[in-house]
């Protein structure tokens, strides 16, 4: 197994129709060795194009890309001892399992009784034994997904690469290999990196998340990180779901004001937003620590805020409390015995320990 | 179409099909009766639907009288070659204008594109005179061949239909240790069957059924094709009616032959199974 390392790699595509378009810009990372990364983000963010970047699939721009101690800028996929998923599983439709497992040894002009030997193994490892002689197409969604997955592992890569493995199967399946997954990642003490744009995914896969948008990195961290302190409101956003609120707020002599309530700030924190007097700041907080008036724990700080109820989602175990505040729409997940009618004035309790602050102007997190 | 469409509907439908299906087959039915009848049965004004008299005189007449055997052979082998160098440049240029990124790709496929406005008419007497006279190919094979080892039509044909194949299997047999002519060979060959089945077949009729070219460039009636010893065995023979129908008869089975081996390609995508939809 093997480190990836990523030096200020660059890469632009020249295209006809869009003409010049950075897919990734100026990135710099290091995965270590069986660690599972996953990359995360909006579609169009530059993260496939990483991954395929690592695979050789396509040529950086400049930069250089490490995997193990060997620079592998110049060589040929097959040489750089990878192995990948797609996400349309890419099985020759017209090799049967075993053929699709046994093909990468083959053309490595590997021994026959070796090979007779790994796709035995593999097929008992992805429980696909008694299907060895059938096609693709005679094969479910899952067992595809299975077959793939297996023709990586025969390969004993150094580094496993995901392409969004799981985004073509139904929600069931999906959750079912996700376990499938991490169990394997154990199992196999292996590199992974991971691309989804599925953040629940990559919140429970993921050691460490590396979060792009428009081709830049965000943060890269593990996922408690992430949720707990994100760098910008880009990852604040995108990280949890329903996503973090975003209030806008002035602050003034400690305190925060925002339209039709107002709080103090406390020391700390107060000392954090010293240079902001006077200006605005946009304020995020995490649905789960908004309450409603009727379930509130004991909170160190906190305020409250009057508003009117506008939409109720009811999800069984908790339900969310939709309502405004200046002009933007917060969400509140509250316990599924808070009363709470469409258009009834509410009032809701704010954890104010749990803030957060952004920049109006960077987006960039205030403070740590 | 469900199973409740009114008969109104697939009465008036069914009758213009059948009458273009009897006048498809009609002609096709005449020259088999009449290559099974006496040659002034086969020429009257009259046609009978079925010989009064059945006969094969006219199949003995046809092979006797003619080359006919080393004509069969000649179309066979020379349709066999240009399908077999057809299916083979075609798809590795296909495959490279469709999947491969070089510099000009765009640029040659439109040269070679625009090269397909050209009419044969205009190529053929310069053609001639390469083949012919530079060459000095007349009433060679290698004549008859070479001009149309590959076509463009072929080319465009195989690059749309490679178009259609999931990029992904490329770059997973690529990283699976794969060589470039190893995922032309392996991977895409086989899945683009259906493709060359269409091209095959296409080839192989436009070959086997290519007059002028032939008839140009070969001099002895050893040489000739069915096609061009047909045409000259007619001109010699002009009133065995009966024998020209059994050499048209013979001339146009391969064909039948052919297509019905290859026709569940037509319905059949193999494709079913690689990448779910």
């Amino acid at each position: 197994m093997a480190r990836v390392e990523f030096r200020n790699v660059v890469k632009i595509y020249e295209d006809e129709k869009r003409g010049r378009f950075t897919a990734v810009a100026d990135s710099s990372f290091v995965i270590e060795d069986r660690e599972f990364v996953v990359f995360v983000g909006p579609s169009g963010c530059g993260k496939t194009t990483s991954l395929r970047m690592i695979a050789g699939l396509e040529r950086q721009t400049s930069g250089d890309i490490l995997i193990g101690d060997r620079v592998v800028n110049n060589l040929h996929p097959k040489d750089r001892d990878i192995a990948m998923v797609f996400q349309d599983y890419a099985l020759y439709p017209h090799m049967t399992v075993k053929e699709n497992l046994s093909f990468g040894l083959r053309n490595l002009k590997r021994p026959k009784d070796e090979i007779e030997r790994k796709v035995a193994e593999v097929a008992n490892i992805i429980g696909l034994t008694g299907m060895l002689d059938r096609k693709p197409r005679e094969l479910s969604g899952g067992q595809r997904q299975r077959v793939a997955l297996g023709r990586a592992i025969v390969r004993d890569p150094q580094v496993f690469l995901f392409d969004e493995p799981l985004s073509n199967l139904d929600a069931k399946l999906r959750v079912q290999m996700r376990v499938e997954l991490a169990e394997l990642h154990k199992r196999l003490g292996a590199t992974i990196v991971y691309v989804t744009h599925d953040q629940v995914e990559a919140m429970t896969l993921g050691e460490r998340i590396v979060v792009m948008n428009e081709g830049r990195i965000q943060q890269i961290a593990s996922p408690t990180e992430l949720y707990n302190h994100p760098q910008n409101m880009f990852v604040a956003g995108f990280i949890g779901s329903p996503p973090m609120n975003f209030m806008d707020a002035r602050i003034e002599n400690g305190q925060a004001h925002m339209e039709g309530v107002s709080f103090s700030l406390g020391d700390e924190t107060a000392r954090l937003l010293k240079s902001y007097e006077g200006r605005n700041v946009v304020l995020g907080i995490r649905p789960e620590h908004i309450y409603g008036d009727d379930f509130v724990p004991a909170l160190a700080k906190s305020f409250t805020v009057q508003a009117q109820v506008q939409v109720i989602e009811n999800l069984g175990a908790e339900n969310l409390l939709y309502f405004r505040v200046g002009g933007r729409m917060v969400t509140a997940r509250v316990k599924p015995e808070t009363e709470a009618r469409i258009g009834q004035l509410k009032t809701f309790v704010f954890d104010a320990s749990k803030l957060h602050f952004f920049d109006p102007a960077t987006e960039q997190r205030i403070g740590t | 179409m469900n199973v409740k469409t009114k008969w109104w509907i697939i009465g008036p439908m069914a009758a213009v099909l059948m009458f273009w299906v009897l006048i498809t087959v009609i002609p096709l039915y005449w020259m088999v009766i009449g290559s099974f009848q006496d040659s002034s049965a086969s020429a009257s004004f009259k046609p009978q639907m079925l010989p009064e008299v059945w006969s094969i005189a006219p199949y003995e007449r046809f092979f006797m009288k003619t080359k006919a055997l080393r004509w069969l052979f000649n179309s066979l082998f020379v349709s066999a070659v240009l399908t077999v160098t057809n299916l083979f440049f075609a798809s590795l240029a296909g495959y490279a204008f469709a999947k491969l990124k070089f510099p000009g790709r765009t640029t040659i496929f439109w040269v070679l594109l625009s090269t397909m406005m050209i009419p044969a008419q205009v190529t053929l007497i310069p053609l001639y005179v390469l083949v012919i006279n530079i060459f000095d190919l007349a009433d060679t094979y290698t004549a008859i061949i070479l001009p149309a080892v590959v076509s463009v039509g072929n080319v465009f044909l195989m690059k749309q239909y490679m178009s259609t194949l999931p990029t992904s299997l490329i770059h997973a047999a690529r990283i699976d240790a794969c060589s470039e002519f190893g995922i032309y060979w392996k991977i895409i060959l086989p899945m683009a069957k259906p493709g060359l089945a269409v091209l095959a077949i296409f080839t192989f009729v436009a070959h086997w059924n290519d007059f002028f070219w032939p008839l140009l460039v070969t001099r002895s009636d050893e040489m000739r094709t069915i096609q061009v010893g047909l045409a000259s065995f007619r001109f010699a023979e002009s009133t065995d009616f009966g024998a020209i129908m059994a050499g048209a008869t013979v001339g146009a089975l391969p064909m039948f032959i052919l297509f019905f081996a290859l026709q569940r390609y037509f319905l059949q995508g193999i494709t079913i199974g690689a990448v779910k939809g």
